[in-house]
């Protein structure tokens, strides 16, 4: 039996979760034993001009340019994965697009700016359809393998749509909210094993919320513990900016 | 002092291999699987029953037995595929072999039928478990009354068990009825509800006892349709649809209030779930 | 002899006796006055003044997650039922706590029986502690009748002034008292004393809210269409913390996890939650709980009503971890309270 051949890609992102991958450590090895990596800049220099048995598409997507490869990219893939919360969701990129896009280039690019180099920011299944969705910023290479095993075997995989602190509960972690912190954990969508919590830090919402939040009440929660609404908003926003003009383009 | 892992036996999680001795495609959404144990061990189940079928590296799922305790040498599971482990299902070949667990639960009354009347109401896949009754009646068939059978489903199309069901239409021991919701206009039959069925059914209310199995919502209008006939509370029976995932009345998803579906059901008289809120 | 006196001076040496041959848990400080069992190595390790640990010990007989079976592809669909076992010694557990592991070995030896459950059960020795006052505000013990020991332990120690009397409940207990040798016999003084901290407590502990534990059930058949339901469903973020820190929400979800080249892997289960959305979904896509005031109220009734009318006893233990862990504020007792209130 051919080994499936597995790239990996990216677009607009901090490449932290290839890194992640890069990371795997021995699990990296057993991997390597079971597919034919054939592209991944990361760690190698060859390219591939076959088919992808299977891709992993990091980061959000940020201009003409870059759907278009990633169009490509579907078109010779049999499995398109998006992983990474820039790719699953938009990231922290997605923040701006609540701001007008003149006002924003201008304010990076001073006036040397041209009109059509960047759009809006779109998650990767708002460009083309998607297989598979890995969230987290970064991703959890815990979750990576369970993910890679479900893909090799092809067996469906569905995120966790449990909230963080159900892992998080697991976990004996003293609440952030105990400790005088403000956390997403208990609307935001688990499966990291609340990694965050574990160490020392709140939950960001990173992987976006759980499919039905109840928005009010958490914000209620938030403003009992001092938050403003917009600040509540800015955080309950922050990795999902992009999710919230879909219209699909 | 260091934690160990034991082996034990007999948990209640050991699965049998079931090898899949045969698989018809019924419909594009379902397989009928044929389904024999080791050495030809017997399953012995009652109507009405399911099993716990798995897919290592995928998982369990409940599926109703199909096939009739009177076979002996195999039985049947008709899969729709829905979830992960029943599209795993769909991708098994013949004689790739299965994990079974069970059977559990309590099926249909078989023996309090005896003598009596039996009406049977399927909705769409609500048919599989009805099967098992179903056959299991035309095996001892003298020992039961009239019976009727009510069939509804989307459309022609999804009818399952069509060939089989050209049999029974075939039979003078049974009286068979169907309605699709929609159909071309060179459908000869019914069109509309299967609670649009039910008024027509000549039946003595007191001795006739009905079994129901269908989608959830089904079941109020159903019921509603018969209590008007007249049948008394507890010669109805609806077989409930509920995620059972460990099967031994313990996980807690398919409970309703003090009832665990899959150790008490998941067949219910109705006299029982109408004091049972949000079972129906 | 059921009873025994250890000198409070004494009671480092136990802890030492109990560490030489056992793993032993017991509570330990973290953080923001909450506290945990975990594996300790000595008396100084332990907090004896405590409220109730975030994970209640649960979690030793029904972990978070554990294995019930391997298998092996290679080798034909080859599988083995497995438990993961180890000896542990529970020590410094109160009454709530005692009675939540109770209700436990209620459900998981009713038939048929778990016998994943039944197995680690064996091999944890109890050792109790009573307490003499309350956690706090959310503990709700005298009403559900745990305040004080009913059993369910090998030992139990309630501390007096100068030392702890000790209740044997078990022949394993005993043997623990006589391989320590460290026990002296009780005595009439002593006994006294129990019974004068004992009636202190009757008068300290009274129900927490106005109502009788056998009039509990009822009440929650009459109020199952309340608004209070409504209220609690708007507030509800179905985080889960409410069913992870229960000692007695035991609901589960079984996964099976493959090795990457997918040739073994065991299947496990991890505990699961009614509150978690997809709980009571069916794969055609319905929903039986799809509310968020269906999955509170399933969860309510659970601990006064389902499980008293399937196995005889009330499932809350008052230990209060729910309302200590919950993000939106709700409160057991007081929506009993509320309960109470809108029958009049």
């Amino acid at each position: 039996m051919t080994r499936p051949k597995v790239a990996f890609f990216d677009f607009s992102c901090c490449e932290g979760c290839q890194l992640q991958v890069a990371n795997l450590g021995e699990a990296l090895l057993d991997i390597l034993a079971l597919v034919d990596l054939v592209e991944f800049r990361e760690v190698m220099s060859e390219k591939w001009s076959g088919r992808y048995s299977v891709t992993f598409a990091e980061g959000s997507i940020c201009s003409d340019e870059a759907a278009e490869k990633l169009r490509k990219l579907r078109e010779r893939s049999d499995v398109l994965v998006a992983y990474g919360s820039c790719a699953a969701t938009g990231g922290v990129n997605g923040m701006q697009n609540r701001i007008p896009r003149e006002k924003l280039i201008s304010t990076v690019y001073g006036d040397q700016w041209r009109a059509e180099e960047t759009r809006g920011v779109r998650a990767i299944h708002q460009v083309v359809k998607v297989d598979y969705t890995l969230f987290g910023c970064p991703i959890n290479p815990a979750e990576f393998l369970r993910l890679l095993t479900a893909i090799l075997g092809g067996i469906s995989w569905h995120a966790s749509d449990n909230a963080v602190c159900v892992e998080c509960k697991f976990n004996e972690n003293v609440c952030m909210y105990d400790r005088g912190a403000t956390c997403l954990g208990p609307i935001t969508r688990g499966g990291c094993n609340s990694w965050c919590v574990n160490n020392g830090n709140v939950c960001y919402g990173c992987r976006g919320m759980v499919s039905n939040p109840n928005r009010a009440g958490a914000e209620e929660v938030l403003q009992a513990h001092g938050l403003k609404p917009e600040l509540i908003a800015g955080k309950m926003g922050m990795y999902t900016g992009a999710l919230e003009a879909d219209d699909g383009t | 002092m260091e934690a160990e892992t034991v082996s034990i036996e007999n948990s209640g999680y050991r699965i049998k291999h079931g090898l899949l001795s045969r698989i018809t495609p019924l419909t594009k959404q379902e397989k009928l699987l044929e389904i024999r144990l080791p050495e030809g061990e017997y399953l012995d189940h009652d109507p009405g029953q399911f099993v716990q079928v798995s897919v290592f590296g995928v998982g369990e799922a409940p599926i109703s037995i199909c096939s009739s305790p009177t076979r002996r040498e195999a039985f049947e599971i008709c899969v729709r595929q829905a979830g992960r482990v029943t599209t795993a299902i769909h991708k098994l070949c013949e004689g790739d072999v299965v994990g079974i667990r069970g059977p559990f639960g309590v099926g249909f009354p078989v023996l309090p039928l005896e003598g009596n009347d039996i009406l049977l109401v399927a909705g769409g896949l609500g048919i599989a478990p009805l099967r098992s009754l179903i056959n299991y009646i035309i095996d001892n068939r003298r020992d039961f009354g009239k019976v009727d059978i009510l069939l509804g489903c989307r459309n022609p199309e999804s009818m399952l068990f069509s060939s089989e069901i050209g049999h029974w239409q075939k039979r003078i021991d049974l009286n068979f009825c169907c309605s699709v919701d929609h159909a071309a206009p060179e459908w000869a039959g019914n069109v509309g509800v299967i609670t649009a069925l039910i008024p027509g059914v000549n039946l003595y209310p007191l001795k006739t006892f009905v079994m129901v199995c269908g989608p959830p919502v089904m079941y109020r209008y159903v019921v509603d349709e018969l209590l008007k006939k007249g049948i008394p509370e507890r010669q109805i029976f609806l077989s409930l649809e509920r995620h059972m995932k460990c099967g031994l009345g313990k996980c807690g998803h398919c409970q309703i209030e003090d009832i665990y579906c899959c150790q008490d059901g998941p067949v219910f008289s109705y006299q029982k779930l109408k004091h049972i809120r949000g079972a129906i | 002899m059921n009873q025994a006196l250890l000198s409070k001076s004494r009671l480092a040496d136990f802890v030492s006796y109990l560490v030489s041959g056992h793993k032993v848990v017991a509570p330990v400080p973290l953080q923001e006055g909450r506290f945990k069992f975990d594996e300790v190595q000595s008396l100084a390790d332990i907090s004896l003044n405590y409220i109730p640990t975030i994970l209640p010990p649960k979690k030793y007989f029904m972990p978070q997650r554990s294995t019930l079976l391997r298998y092996d592809l290679s080798k034909g669909q080859d599988m083995e039922e497995m438990v993961e076992l180890e000896k542990l010694v529970l020590f410094g557990v109160h009454t709530c706590d005692l009675a939540g592991i109770q209700c436990l070995n209620i459900v998981f030896s009713d038939r048929p029986k778990d016998l994943h459950y039944l197995a680690r059960n064996n091999f944890i020795t109890v050792i109790g502690l009573e307490c003499s006052d309350y956690c706090d505000s959310f503990a709700g013990c005298a009403m559900l009748h745990n305040h004080l020991p009913k059993g369910g332990y090998d030992l139990f120690l309630t501390e007096l002034a100068e030392c702890y009397y000790v209740h044997i409940n078990t022949q394993k207990g005993e043997e623990m008292i006589e391989e320590a040798s460290i026990f002296e016999a009780a005595t009439k003084a002593a006994e006294g004393e129990l019974e004068r901290l004992r009636s202190r407590k009757k008068e300290l502990f009274t129900s927490e809210v106005p109502i009788r534990y056998q009039d509990i059930p009822r009440l929650f058949e009459e109020t199952f269409d309340s608004d209070v339901w409504s209220q609690l469903g708007e507030k509800c973020l179905s985080c889960g913390n409410c069913t992870s820190v229960c000692p007695t929400c035991f609901c589960f979800d079984i996964l099976d996890e493959p090795e990457l080249d997918l040739g073994s892997g065991e299947r496990v289960r991890v505990w699961d939650s009614c509150q978690n959305e997809a709980f009571a979904a069916v794969a055609g896509g319905d929903n039986f709980r799809k509310k968020r005031l269906e999955r509170q109220r399933h969860r309510f009734h659970r601990k006064f009503k389902y499980l008293m009318d399937r196995y005889g006893r009330l499932f809350c233990t008052g230990c209060g971890r729910c309302s200590r862990s919950c993000m939106a504020g709700i409160n057991l007792k007081r929506t009993i309270s509320a309960l109470i209130e809108e029958r009049g």
